[in-house]
């Protein structure tokens, strides 16, 4: 843009306009496309199996094993049998009916101690103790001939009895927790 | 055949491992026979074919039939504390069976004393002199009469042992022999 052009069109918007006479334009040619697509028969090479299942029924056992291969390469033409390979079918059995493994560790069992919960809560006849004895605790049934060892459980509160498994005693009683009041003074088991 | 024996069934788990085990005691409480299984854990084509009901299967079927067959020693009772596995251990074994669980009732007037609850087949039995009564609950079918029986049997073996004890050490021995030993 000159500068007798930018005055013209800053100071009178004047823009000048030039006009083509002769205007024309080829027009588009236009070219049909016409493609081919080549197409060419391939034979891929396959593995057919035959399987053989002896379990199934006789229908399918049959015609298994009657395979005529002329007729399977018919309904294949297109294809090219590479080989045939007849091959069984392997069935697995699932036993979900087992028997579970047993084991029978009586000696480890008849170590562990019983236990005897408190039971004092429910004892409608308290013995008679002094004044200065506090009942603690009442454990039973206990067959005390039978006792050889027994053991408080401090946390459980629970007394744990541990037999003699030759006993034959059966005659059973219960054991009694008293504790005397004053110093020093520790806690006595008591049978009744 | 006519014993003092009491036999205790247990059979706990999850869905991923069940165990069970037996203890056969004497009138005192003490073991006569042990009998527990290795863990059963299902594979994934158990837990397809039987979906949430493999649990069930394997109480009923595979532990407790399992575990009665090792039996060697047959008590005049089987108690159980599981409602799943009563019936079964009561077909099975075809001996008196009997779920038996600690109840938060007062004590009833004397040992041997049966009381009737609104649960058909439950019952409250007070078999131990000091106690709370169990909460006894019978296989479908059982008399009146084989009520009192059980409720007899019990009530003579609470004079020299205590009657749930034995599902704690059934308890704490197969927790103890899961570590390892056999």
């Amino acid at each position: 843009m000159g500068i007798r052009d930018f005055l013209a069109r800053t100071i009178t918007g004047n823009i000048k306009v030039y006009t083509i006479d002769d205007f024309s334009m080829d027009k588009p040619e236009v070219v049909k496309q016409k493609s081919r697509v080549k197409t060419e028969k391939i034979k891929p090479e396959i593995d057919i199996i035959v399987t053989r299942a002896p379990n199934f029924t006789r229908k399918i056992k049959t015609s298994a094993e009657n395979v005529n291969i002329s007729e399977l390469k018919a309904k294949t033409r297109n294809y090219k049998i590479k080989r045939y390979v007849k091959q069984d079918v392997r069935i697995h059995k699932v036993s979900l009916s087992k028997k579970v493994r047993t084991y029978s560790p009586l000696k480890q069992v008849q170590a562990l101690p019983q236990e005897r919960k408190n039971l004092l809560k429910y004892i409608k006849n308290r013995p008679k103790i002094a004044a200065n004895e506090m009942l603690l605790a009442w454990y039973g049934p206990i067959v005390e001939g039978a006792v050889i060892k027994l053991a408080l459980n401090k946390q459980r509160g629970t007394l744990l009895v541990w037999y003699n498994p030759g006993s034959r005693k059966l005659k059973a009683g219960s054991v009694y927790l008293i504790r005397r009041l004053g110093l020093g003074e520790k806690p006595e088991w008591r049978w009744v | 055949m006519a014993n003092n024996l009491l036999g205790y069934m247990l059979i706990e788990g999850t869905e991923n491992q069940i165990r069970g085990s037996t203890l056969i005691t004497d009138a005192k409480g003490f073991p006569e026979d042990f009998t527990r299984t290795e863990p059963l854990r299902p594979d994934q084509l158990a837990r397809i074919l039987y979906g949430n009901s493999f649990g069930k299967y394997a109480k009923e079927s595979l532990i407790l039939e399992s575990l009665l067959d090792a039996v060697e020693k047959e008590p005049q009772l089987w108690i159980c504390n599981d409602s799943e596995i009563l019936a079964p251990l009561h077909e099975k074994s075809r001996i008196k069976t009997v779920l038996l669980e600690e109840s938060p009732h007062v004590p009833l007037d004397a040992a041997g004393h049966i009381e009737t609850t609104a649960e058909p087949g439950v019952f409250l039995l007070q078999v131990e002199a000091n106690g709370a009564p169990l909460r006894a609950e019978f296989p479908d079918g059982t008399r009146s009469d084989e009520v009192e029986q059980v409720a007899l049997i019990l009530t003579e073996a609470a004079e020299t042992m205590s009657i749930l004890e034995p599902f704690t050490r059934l308890q704490r021995a197969m927790n103890f022999l899961a570590t390892g030993a056999k």
